[in-house]
């Protein structure tokens, strides 16, 4: 049986849920334009992740970016079949890494935190400002990243050409 | 003219000299060179037996003189068919020569008078330069495919069909020629266990044997059902496992095993058949398998089985009909010969033909490559998705620079 919640974990907790708006899969589907077959599709490769709602799975609005982002991936000519391989891939390598990320957050924000705060709602107030500062900061961390790994494997690879 | 069919006392290097015709089986290799005739089966659902009507009326004024007498001796025509029996482009050859070799034993067939020993000599032209293949778009993208099998699984569920296959295209381009001879060897090295063929531009490796006839004698083998291999041997044996035991690939491949049975029963005495599926390992997939055997019908010729069999519920589905007719309407395409039966036949209607599978039409510096999965109620788009990505791979394998 799980204990309850910490008042500052739970404060992080509602953080991670009140930046975006939780829609249906078929709502979703309204808003981007793509059929749900492609995002039950998605959703079942884990690559559009799902909360759980009272009717069945909700998905955060902000997730249309990431699906747009695809289409567009997908409208410059990279097959489906391609994209979702890859982005498997990516999924299963970036899987363990999340968890370890999360793990050091805990051990060396959250736990700091709870030793140093002198009461609940300054851990509450401290523990949510890092992780909204901290989640966009390391968005941009891989993303940056990533372009620079892209980058340098597209010049290896025209040089090796040349 | 004479057809003559005689022993070669030496091996012949099979692929050397740039063959025409090619055909290598686990038991039989077949090579044909030049063209005595080239005949036209046109379309409709009896275009196998007029395909054979054809070939036998285009030798019957000849005398043929056979001293080996085995099976794929005599002269034979290569064959390989349209999927869709009202599309052309079906490709019937039948060669000046043809060199086979059956369990060891080499004899060769000419018709007319062809000398086969420059075989023996050193092939003038060897491969040229490489390059590799290069994406040139499918017929539909694979989001329509999806949603194509989106469509399918709605006629499934509505009871429509019980499974329907759907394929998708892959074209490729390259600086060079993509050279028939390089892809054949290399399909014959990761597949030995695949009918290796080479017709009229169709390329490929099957491993589904749709009808062999020798004699009175009938076999068939019905893939359906697949999973991806590993190269763990540990998680290679739990995807074994877990194919053998899935309900979705055993309800596939009880639909196309019923779909054989059909055929066969009623042309074949005591057809026996394996009482459960089999697993066939290839290089880089695996499949549930059925074999049959039987006694034919002394009237009955292999191409007239093949005919019958085709499309098989392991490449079309079921109701055939149904399965047929919405497989026009949802691929956006036409298949061309793919998953259709290729192979040979004798005069006396002795044969052996494959479905057309991880196949690719070559013309020249262009190339275009299909691959299926079956969809039956239960059937994910994404994973059959991934199944057809899987089986291209095989080929695109085969056509790439440095696989050999």
């Amino acid at each position: 049986m799980s204990e309850p919640l910490d008042p500052w974990d739970r404060a992080v907790l509602e953080a991670m849920n009140v930046e975006d708006e939780l829609v249906t899969l078929d709502e979703l589907s309204r808003r981007t334009g793509i059929s749900s077959t492609i995002l039950e599709a998605l959703a079942r490769e884990g690559l559009l992740i799902g909360s759980p709602g009272d009717t069945g799975p909700l998905y955060r609005i902000g997730d249309t970016e990431a699906i747009s982002a695809g289409m567009e991936l997908l409208g410059s000519g990279l097959p489906l079949a391609e994209l979702l391989e890859l982005a498997r891939r990516m999924n299963e390598a970036m899987q363990p890494i999340a968890q370890d990320a999360v793990a050091v957050f805990e051990r060396f924000v959250r736990d700091s935190v709870e030793a140093t705060a002198t009461t609940d709602t300054e851990a509450a107030t401290r523990l949510t400002e890092a992780f909204r500062t901290m989640l966009p900061a390391t968005g941009r961390l891989v993303d940056h990243h990533f372009r620079r790994l892209l980058i340098a494997s597209a010049e290896r690879r025209l040089l090796e050409r040349g | 003219m004479r057809i003559v069919t005689r022993p070669l006392a030496d091996p012949v290097p099979i692929l050397e000299h740039h063959p025409d015709l090619v055909w290598l089986g686990p038991d039989l290799q077949l090579i044909g060179f030049g063209t005595f005739a080239r005949l036209d089966p046109a379309v409709g659902p009896d275009r196998f037996v007029k395909a054979h009507e054809a070939f036998r009326g285009r030798l019957s004024e000849l005398e043929a003189h056979d001293e080996v007498q085995t099976f794929g001796s005599g002269p034979l025509m290569f064959a390989s068919f349209s999927f869709d029996e009202n599309s052309h482009g079906s490709a019937l050859v039948v060669p000046e020569l043809v060199v086979g070799c059956r369990r060891g034993q080499w004899f060769y067939t000419s018709i007319g008078d062809h000398d086969p020993t420059w075989l023996y000599h050193p092939a003038g032209t060897g491969l040229g330069s490489a390059d590799r293949p290069r994406y040139a778009g499918s017929s539909i993208p694979d989001l329509e495919w999806l949603e194509a099998v989106d469509r399918a699984l709605e006629l499934i569920e509505d009871g429509a069909l019980e499974k329907i296959v759907l394929a998708r295209d892959y074209a490729v381009w390259s600086k060079s020629t993509f050279e028939t001879r390089r892809i054949l060897e290399r399909l014959h090295n990761r597949f030995p266990e695949c009918f290796v063929f080479s017709i009229d531009g169709l390329v490929g490796a099957s491993p589904e044997l749709l009808v062999r006839v020798r004699g009175s004698g009938l076999e068939s083998v019905t893939l359906a059902g697949s999973a991806r291999r590993s190269t763990d041997p540990a998680e290679d044996a739990r995807i074994a496992s877990e194919l053998l035991g899935s309900d979705k690939d055993r309800r596939e491949h009880a639909a196309a095993v019923r779909s054989v049975d059909e055929v066969l029963s009623p042309l074949a005495d005591r057809v026996f058949r394996d009482p459960d599926p089999v697993l066939v390992d290839l290089a880089n997939v695996r499949h549930l398998a059925t074999r049959f055997r039987g006694t034919l019908e002394p009237t009955r010729s292999v191409l007239d089985v093949a005919g019958r069999l085709h499309p098989t519920a392991a490449v079309g589905g079921t109701p055939r009909p149904a399965a047929v007719e919405a497989i026009r309407r949802l691929e956006g395409m036409d298949r061309g010969r793919y998953a259709a039966p290729v192979g040979w036949t004798s005069l006396d209607g002795d044969g052996e033909f494959a479905i057309a599978l991880r196949c690719a039409e070559l013309s020249g510096a262009r190339a275009r490559l299909f691959a299926g999965a079956g969809i039956v109620s239960g059937s994910l788009p994404e994973a059959e998705l991934e199944e057809t990505r899987i089986k291209l791979l095989a080929m695109l394998q085969a056509l790439e620079v440095g696989n050999g």
